[in-house]
């Protein structure tokens, strides 16, 4: 069942086309990453799901309706900006968001102790934010988010700024999350976790969307590359963009640099020259990281690898 | 909806109780209401002293003494009243009556004269008569000095052992215990000695008047004694001069009238001005919070900005009307606890302000301002993103607001209608102000209501445009809202 439909999105500010004609869809606990550099139109989408802003044109079906803050019972949503009011207590900042969730104060008490001691706070829970410290009351955060236990729950930029302990804290807490049926969105530039987490992606450029499907098909996207030895020159087999050779030649053997064609799938190959009894001594496929994908699909420009 | 308007308000309200400013700033009128009514009733102690008299000589001296005083306070109470007539222009009550002559000192005859036609009291009635609504009650003091009979065991005893007993009386702790013993003796008028005892140093007022009789006594005695019949030794003792009194007249009786009658008008709009500011300033540093920290978007992904609006606004009033609570309670408890000295003052200051149709219009007028004026501060706080820049936006508004409703207040209190009161009552910005401040003047029901209706046209207008201004200023940051920016978010449809 899909949690989200996006349909033809258009979202333009005075001068800018934040988002362009963008359509994707999120099913159930799915974790569906949102990929793209800085300005490409990932907060601005995230904030119309959440009705935040509006659309110029196009229509968003979340949780079967059109975006409402009836919904918000059902989401969660952590802002890529974070803060909290420094004078309140971590239990009651749970507390006070979850009732504007539409949850009961007593169950958003015993939801918020659950988080927060599964947090490692709950010694802190009568503490207020301002003493806390900064990893801590990202862990409060995240928290209010969580204690409505969402259906739909959409991360900006969750990763960035969190120390590591944190870090692999958020990354259990969006699996545990998907397992029990939530659909999770996180949007986010650095690609490692995407690798690590992502069932599906989707790669935007200038609010349009470049890429949309799993890692192995965004994969597929990519060239392929390989290094292999042969005896016979490898450039003339139909689906090889270029082969070219390292190195000097010893008893016929040549080392090649292999770049095949697009859609060209390494294995394909290999089944062609052991048909075709091309002999080979090593064939060794590169596999590209998400990295490679996003900066050949985006370009260096829209990648941002500094986290 | 609803419930997250009210969730907000709660969180607002909670925040601003949790300030240090909010609780000092709302004890501190308390406090002075508190030490008021301290200092008043340590300086003006208004009972009256209590003498002992104890006359062995048969008794006329005593009587004499006692029938001095009496008049003393009847000619006081007689000048007083002369003064009240005056200061009010009630002489019509009784053109004849000695207390509407104010041109003399009042003689014996005069009060002789003012007893005879029933004293006080009937004076009063005669004014009732004739005076106008608004014209406070006449107020009389207490006599100066009230008699006491002196104890059995005083009257026996002699010397030193009377001086003994006089002391130990003093130092009772009884609530009757005298303050004065005058002691005549019985060889009186041949030993002229009297003896005075007090508690305290001898008031000379009293002293002087006791002087006085006892030197008229004892000369009419002389002169009898020299062969003056006793009714021309009377005649030589009461040729007083007759002194014309020429002071002007205490100042305006109707413009104090109506000073009296907007004290507590002016107290309302004083009062709505100044919680207006500093629940204004406290909102305003809760929005910059939510703003320097972030957290509007978190808060924006559960609630609509209206709510966001609107449960602000809410708390700010909760707290302004909660301040203006306990400040209420407090001079309401302050005035019981004072019962003799105030309420005197309280009742006609209050009197314009105590039909239900006008407290319901208080009432109305005061949300109605509270909700149209702190609008402004939270749209001020949905723009700024420090105190420091927020506080740049804040003088010209609060000057604005202020410099009009000084002006406002100053015609009020010069007691005249002026056009700037009329003109204030019809700008919606200042209508809460002028309506409540014009309560004691008096004004037609029909300006109340229909600038009421103009104010509440004015809010509604003001909360789409705040509304606006406020949905399409969340999100911005780092924008310094000049006024082109502001005009442009007036415009803005929701985005
Ligand atoms: N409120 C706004 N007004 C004008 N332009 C905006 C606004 N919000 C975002 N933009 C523009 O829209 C584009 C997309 O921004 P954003 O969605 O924040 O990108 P991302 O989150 O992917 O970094 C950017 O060029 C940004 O400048
Ligand atoms: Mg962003």
């Amino acid at each position: 069942m899909s949690v989200l439909q996006v349909s033809n999105l258009v979202k333009r500010f005075d001068n800018v086309l934040a988002v362009d004609d963008l359509s994707f869809s999120v099913s159930q606990g799915e974790i569906f990453g949102f990929l793209g550099g800085n300005g490409a139109g990932k907060t601005t989408t995230l904030r119309m799901v959440l009705d935040i802003i509006r659309p110029t044109s196009g229509s968003i079906t979340v949780l079967g309706g059109a975006p409402d803050r009836r919904q918000a019972n059902a989401i969660g949503f952590l802002p890529e900006e974070r803060g909290l009011y420094s004078g309140m207590s971590a239990i009651d900042t749970i507390i006070y968001f979850g009732r504007l969730k539409g949850m009961s104060p007593g169950d958003a008490r015993r939801r918020g102790m659950a988080l927060l001691e599964r947090f490692d706070l709950a010694g802190r829970a009568k503490s207020d934010i301002g003493d806390m410290s900064k990893g801590m009351a990202q862990k409060v955060q995240l928290a209010t988010a969580l204690v409505n236990d969402p259906q739909l729950l959409m991360l900006d930029e969750p990763f960035s700024g969190l120390d590591p302990v944190n870090q692999g804290l958020l990354e259990a807490e969006i699996l545990s999350a998907s397992q029990r049926g939530a659909a999770v969105i996180f949007s986010t530039h650095v690609m490692q976790h995407a690798e690590r987490l992502c069932d599906r992606l989707l790669l935007l450029r200038k609010g349009r969307k470049r890429f949309e499907g799993t890692l192995e098909e965004a994969r597929g996207q990519l060239p392929a590359s390989l290094v292999a030895v042969s005896s016979s020159d490898l450039s003339d087999i139909a689906g090889v963009h270029s082969a070219s050779a390292i190195g000097e030649a010893s008893d016929g053997w040549q080392e090649y640099r292999v770049q095949l064609a697009p859609g060209i799938a390494p294995e394909s190959i290999l089944e062609h020259c052991s048909t075709s009894g091309i002999a080979l001594r090593r064939w060794d496929e590169r596999r590209a990281s998400l990295h490679d994908i996003f900066v050949h699909m985006v370009g260096e420009e829209g990648s941002n690898n500094d986290e | 909806m609803m419930n997250n308007v009210l969730l907000v308000a709660k969180r607002e309200i909670r925040q601003i109780l949790a300030m240090k400013s909010f609780w000092l700033t709302l004890l501190i009128l308390p406090v002075a209401l508190a030490l008021g009514p301290i200092f008043t009733s340590t300086l003006d102690d208004d009972e009256p002293s209590r003498v002992v008299m104890v006359d062995r000589s048969g008794g006329d001296v005593a009587a004499a003494i006692k029938a001095r005083f009496m008049a003393d306070d009847d000619r006081a109470t007689l000048r007083r009243l002369s003064r009240y007539v005056q200061r009010y222009d009630l002489e019509e009550a009784d053109p004849q009556a000695v207390w509407t002559q104010h041109d003399r000192w009042y003689t014996d005859a005069d009060i002789a004269t003012f007893r005879a036609s029933g004293g006080v009291d009937s004076a009063l009635e005669k004014i009732a008569a004739v005076k106008p609504d608004g014209v406070p009650e006449f107020e009389d003091d207490n006599p100066r000095y009230t008699f006491m009979p002196a104890t059995s065991q005083l009257q026996g005893l002699q010397g030193e052992e009377f001086g003994q007993a006089a002391q130990a009386l003093f130092d009772s702790d009884a609530d009757d215990a005298p303050e004065m013993v005058v002691l005549i003796g019985e060889n009186y008028p041949e030993n002229p000695e009297i003896g005075l005892f007090s508690a305290n140093q001898p008031n000379p007022v009293f002293v002087s008047g006791l002087q006085e009789t006892l030197t008229g006594d004892l000369r009419t005695r002389l002169l009898a004694s020299r062969g003056i019949t006793g009714a021309e030794a009377a005649a030589i003792q009461s040729a007083v001069p007759a002194i014309a009194v020429s002071t002007p007249p205490p100042g305006g009786g109707a413009r104090e009238a109506l000073l009296v009658r907007s004290i507590v008008p002016l107290a309302l709009a004083y009062i709505l001005m100044m919680s207006l500011m500093l629940t204004g300033s406290w909102m305003l540093q809760g929005s910059v919070e939510e703003r320097s920290n972030k957290l509007l978007e978190s808060l924006l992904a559960c609630i609509r900005p209206e709510e966001l609006m609107y449960g602000k606004l809410l708390g700010g009033l909760a707290v302004g009307l909660l301040m203006i609570l306990v400040w209420g309670g407090c001079a309401g408890i302050a005035a019981y606890a004072t019962q003799g000295v105030i309420s005197d003052l309280i009742r006609p200051a209050l009197e314009p302000v105590s039909s239900p149709g006008i407290i319901l219009a208080i009432l109305y007028f005061f949300i109605a301002g509270y909700i149209l004026i702190s609008a402004m501060f939270v749209a001020i706080g949905a723009m700024v993103d420090s105190m420091s820049e927020a506080q740049g936006y804040l003088m010209p508004v609060i000057l604005g607001l202020l410099l009009p409703i000084t002006f406002l207040i100053q015609a009020i209190l010069a007691g005249k209608d002026s056009m700037l009161i009329d003109l204030l009552t019809w700008i919606p910005l200042w209508t809460p102000f002028a309506v409540l401040a014009r309560l004691g003047l008096g004004i037609e029901t029909w300006v109340m209501i229909a600038a009421g209706a103009l104010l509440a046209v004015a809010i509604l207008v003001e909360m789409i445009f705040i509304g606006r201004l406020f949905r399409a200023s969340l999100l911005t940051t780092g924008q310094k809202p000049t006024l082109k920016r502001v005009l442009e978010r007036f415009r803005a449809q929701p985005q």
